[in-house]
């Protein structure tokens, strides 16, 4: 078993981080992951350049850690990876890479899903949209909030 | 005793600020009192979503503070 999340600065690789995975995963039957980008787009149309990610010094790290472990925990899984930028990421990058490995494909499946739900609402991160028309910050949505709940 | 903001609260309040507080104050009397001097953020301060850290660990509104504590604000989350 690995447990893996990762901070990261500069720009996301999901094929290195696939490939970690599916090297990792030997032996299993199932490597399912995620990879979010960041949209060119806000929720009321408006044009987005960036996204501007504020972290805490700590406390980011380490509520990736417990997300990733608590994932882990919860399914059947053999390998959880999880990378997340911070800092600025310019519409179009990749903000997120969230992976699992299994047995069986069910578990890789629901471990993905939950670390995204997860991710959405609890991984300590302060997020601005950043376009022509000035900046927005953005908080979950309560439908981001009911899907957390999902897994209580 | 020092009190940290993130995100919204930082860009409204500033990263950080000095406030005195009387022996065994709490997170809420704190809380309280800096939504008192900024009313634009007094609604974000007092959202239940906004989390209260002691020393890297969550503390509860009725958490005892010290003058050697440092408090920090955050407000709600989102990765993703």
């Amino acid at each position: 078993m690995t447990v893996v999340a990762r901070l990261e600065e500069g720009a996301l690789h999901p094929e290195q981080e696939l490939g970690a995975l599916l090297e990792r995963a030997k032996g299993d039957g199932a490597v399912v992951s995620f990879t979010g980008l960041v949209r060119a787009t806000s929720k009321g149309g408006q044009i987005v350049d960036r996204l501007i990610l504020e972290h805490h010094p700590s406390l980011t790290q380490q509520s990736l850690e417990d997300i990733a472990k608590e994932a882990a925990a919860k399914f059947d899984v053999s390998h959880v990876l999880v990378v997340h930028r911070r800092g600025d990421v310019m519409a179009g990058e990749l903000i997120v890479f969230a992976g699992a490995a299994a047995l069986h494909r069910r578990s890789a499946f629901e471990a993905a899903d939950y670390l995204m739900d997860r991710l959405k609402t609890e991984a300590v991160f302060w997020k601005r949209e950043v376009g022509p028309q000035g900046s927005n910050w953005i908080e979950p949505t309560e439908a981001d909030y009911t899907d957390r709940e999902r897994w209580s | 005793m020092k009190v940290v903001f993130y995100g919204r609260l930082a860009e409204e309040i500033g990263p950080e600020i000095e406030v005195s507080v009387l022996p065994s104050c709490s997170v809420a009397d704190v809380r309280e009192m800096i939504a008192a001097e900024h009313p634009d953020v007094a609604g974000l301060l007092r959202n239940r979503r906004v989390l209260s850290v002691v020393g890297e660990r969550m503390v509860r509104d009725d958490y005892r503070l010290v003058a050697a504590d440092t408090l920090e604000f955050l407000p709600p989350v989102s990765g993703g």
